[in-house]
């Protein structure tokens, strides 16, 4: 616990609020400006509003912020020999992996929470569409927050093997990019194989698209769940099994 | 000479290379996945400029951000800055050569994908390849030269990596922009530079608005000039 709280005081200074808040802003914004700009209506309300916001963020830039958070959480262990203290401190390896992991999906789940926030705020102030939020979509949320686990262990690793900032964040829009061409193709296996497959899944739920049915089932919300379980058991266990083996920095 | 000499010796351990031909991969299987959706046997050289269409905006403002933060960081993280200002080499003159340098590099990446490109579908008719390769060097360009500057003012390259975000948001969505607006920032004319597009089923060759990306190119040259004098008059980077 003292691993996690001690990554959470390191936040204050992570400037990782302004992606939790502006990135979120930027893709309902985007979305609502085309909308507008195209003169065309809502056709399904809330479902049109969620595809051309919350989906296309699923796409490939909540991919990017996660890899953008988790560059923000390692930053401090790479800068001016903090890695020696780390790799010379008594915390063992599963520990270290587990509160960045934590934190990178916290502040993650806290991106979504915004994401949906100005959906709803954009939705009834802009567009006065009727009614709340349709109950399967408010799950395909909450999925989404759980879905970003594994996503998050993935690029916490990866910018902790790295130490640049700027690569891993190349690597999740390659990541991103595979996953979406293998989603059109409906190859759904690759959701047991990417992460980045299984968050964009994971938002597509109850929407129709991408091989998704339209309506929120048992059989695709376990195997979202499934797949969560195992690649986040995968991801953190094997992060922390090469920090393991890892090394002080001259 | 000396400064662009050690320049290219630093892009090896950057693995500038590496990360340039991963943008071009990425860029030429996208556009491999948009022939698909055609009618090839008829339409493959339009087929291809619009898959690269989709591709440059889609792959090119991250990839490029990505290039420049990795550029400019190591100056930050070893205090290159002040070293070379030391040797008599003002920051004006180091961020040149950080352009030029990095600057062949994508224009390397971005003349291969192209080729690539008209390897797929055949380069008919040639003076729109030609005239789109161009555009698309001349926007690479525009947007590593403002990621290089963006990166070296700002020494938390969560501001570079975020603008190249946005960046790609902005490209992917400025087609659907009115003119007006596609000018206003430099993704946008990824847009304005498209070579094809479809408009229902049909794809069709388009004139890439060369006007636009010669004025980009001058306000980019005139701006980063701008820029890296004042650099040349300050003692060193904070």
């Amino acid at each position: 616990m003292n691993t996690v709280a001690a990554e959470l005081i390191k936040l204050k200074r992570s400037q990782s609020l302004t992606v939790v808040i502006l990135l979120p802003i930027l893709i309902v914004g985007v979305g609502t400006f085309n909308t507008v700009l195209s003169g065309e209506q809502l056709q399904n309300g809330w479902h049109t509003l969620w595809l051309r916001t919350v989906v296309f963020h699923g796409l490939f830039p909540l991919a990017l912020g996660v890899a953008l958070l988790a560059s923000l959480i390692w930053k401090p262990e790479h800068d001016r020999g903090n890695w020696n203290f780390l790799m010379s401190g008594r915390v063992p390896s599963l520990r270290i992996v587990v509160a960045k992991t934590s934190v990178v999906a916290l502040l993650t789940a806290a991106m979504q929470v915004s994401m949906v926030a100005t959906v709803l705020v954009v939705g009834k102030l802009v567009f006065g569409l009727d009614g709340p939020l349709p109950a399967p979509l408010w799950i395909a949320a909450g999925l989404t927050i759980f879905a970003a686990v594994p996503l998050a262990a993935v690029q916490s690793a990866l910018s902790m093997l790295v130490g640049s900032f700027a690569v891993p964040i190349a690597l999740a829009l390659v990541g991103a990019g595979v996953s979406a061409f293998l989603l059109t193709a409906d190859v759904g296996a690759a959701i047991v194989v990417l992460p980045h497959a299984l968050v964009s899944r994971a938002t597509q739920l109850a929407t129709g698209t991408f091989g998704d049915g339209g309506s929120l089932t048992a059989a695709s919300t376990l195997s979202v769940v499934g797949a969560t379980i195992f690649l986040s058991a995968v991801a953190i266990v094997g992060s922390s099994r090469i920090l393991d083996r890892r090394d002080g920095r001259s | 000479m000396n400064v662009l000499r050690n320049e290219f010796a630093k892009l090896r351990h950057l693995h500038l290379v590496a990360l340039a031909a991963s943008m071009t991969a990425g860029i030429v299987a996208l556009t491999v996945v948009g022939t698909m959706t055609g009618d090839a046997a008829q339409h493959a050289s339009a087929l291809s400029l619009a898959g690269l269409s989709l591709a440059f905006p889609l792959v090119s403002p991250l990839m490029i951000a990505v290039v420049a933060s990795r550029t400019i960081d190591i100056e930050h993280h070893g205090n290159g800055w002040l070293l070379s200002r030391a040797t008599g080499v003002t920051l004006g003159e180091l961020l040149r050569a950080k352009v030029v340098s990095a600057g062949l590099v994508v224009t390397t990446a971005t003349v291969v994908a192209v080729s690539l490109g008209a390897l797929l579908g055949g380069t008919k008719p040639l003076w729109t390849w030609l005239g789109y390769a161009g555009a698309m060097v001349v926007v690479n360009l525009a947007v590593l030269t403002l990621h290089l500057t963006v990166s070296t003012l700002a020494v938390n390259q969560l501001i570079s990596l975020g603008i190249g975000v946005l960046g790609t948001v902005v490209a992917i969505c400025a087609s659907g922009f009115p003119s007006w607006l596609a000018h206003l920032t430099p993704w946008g004319y990824y847009a304005l530079a498209s070579a094809a597009d479809y408009r229902g089923d049909h794809v069709m060759t388009l004139s890439p608005s060369y006007t636009s990306v010669a004025g980009l190119a001058v306000v980019g040259v005139a701006l980063f000039l701008f820029v890296t004098a004042r650099l040349d008059r300050q003692e060193f980077l904070a």
